[in-house]
């Protein structure tokens, strides 16, 4: 799939986040790790609730995780 | 590479090796014999090999990993699909194409039944092929 509009900070709040691993993110969310992979490679855009997930896994509001660039 | 990606793989090479052993059989029987049992017999013969090899694979990666699939697994599925659908529709409307421009070109041979219903399991073979295909192909591309 091509890239998406959808950016995001995720790798980097990772790394902020003690070093979070995709797999350990990706068992918060509740997705396989291939998907965590594809979002922070900007390949796939998450639904609403994935984002939400993702955002409070990451403890962080959804606007400082994601941002839509046109 | 996830569970479903696996079973992808799985799927397309085990149909694609039945499929070449299958198909030259199929148009062979139907065109020699005029007996359904043996094309019957030829069929279900393939179906059970498929399911034997689907059930051993399918449990060995399963146990492997997990066999969980997410709302990418569901959107990747949904795209394959709808390129299965696609082949399916062309397969068979070639396959009605090519039976009306038979009988009104060509009357001498008209298709015969039995090698209809073998074209009609080549196209679902080959629609089933392109979904699995997709499936693969939209997961290779996310990963790279």
């Amino acid at each position: 799939m091509s890239k998406t509009n959808v950016k995001n900070n995720i790798r980097t709040l990772r790394f902020q986040r003690n070093e979070m691993t995709q797999q350990q993110l990706a068992d918060q969310v509740g997705v396989t790790r291939q998907t965590i992979v594809a979002i922070e490679k900007e390949k796939y855009s998450p639904s609403l609730e994935a984002a939400f997930k993702i955002a409070a896994a990451l403890g962080e509001p959804l606007d400082a995780v994601f941002h839509y660039e046109l | 590479m996830s569970f479903q990606e696996k079973s992808a793989w799985g799927s397309l090479i085990a149909i694609g090796l039945i499929a070449y052993w299958f198909f030259p059989a199929a148009f062979d029987v139907a065109g020699s014999s005029n007996d359904p049992a043996d094309l019957l017999v030829l069929s279900i013969g393939c179906i059970i090999g498929l399911v034997i090899v689907e059930a051993v694979y399918q449990s060995i990666i399963a146990a492997k990993g997990s066999a969980e699939s997410d709302e990418r697994d569901a959107l990747i599925n949904l795209r394959a699909e709808r390129n299965s659908g696609w082949a399916l529709a062309i397969g068979l409307f070639w396959l009605v194409g090519h039976i009306v421009a038979m009988s009104a070109f060509d009357a001498t041979e008209p298709m015969g039944a039995m090698l209809i219903a073998v074209w009609i399991l080549f196209a679902l073979t080959v629609s089933e092929f392109a979904k699995l295909a997709s499936q693969i192909w939209y997961y290779r591309v996310d990963a790279a």
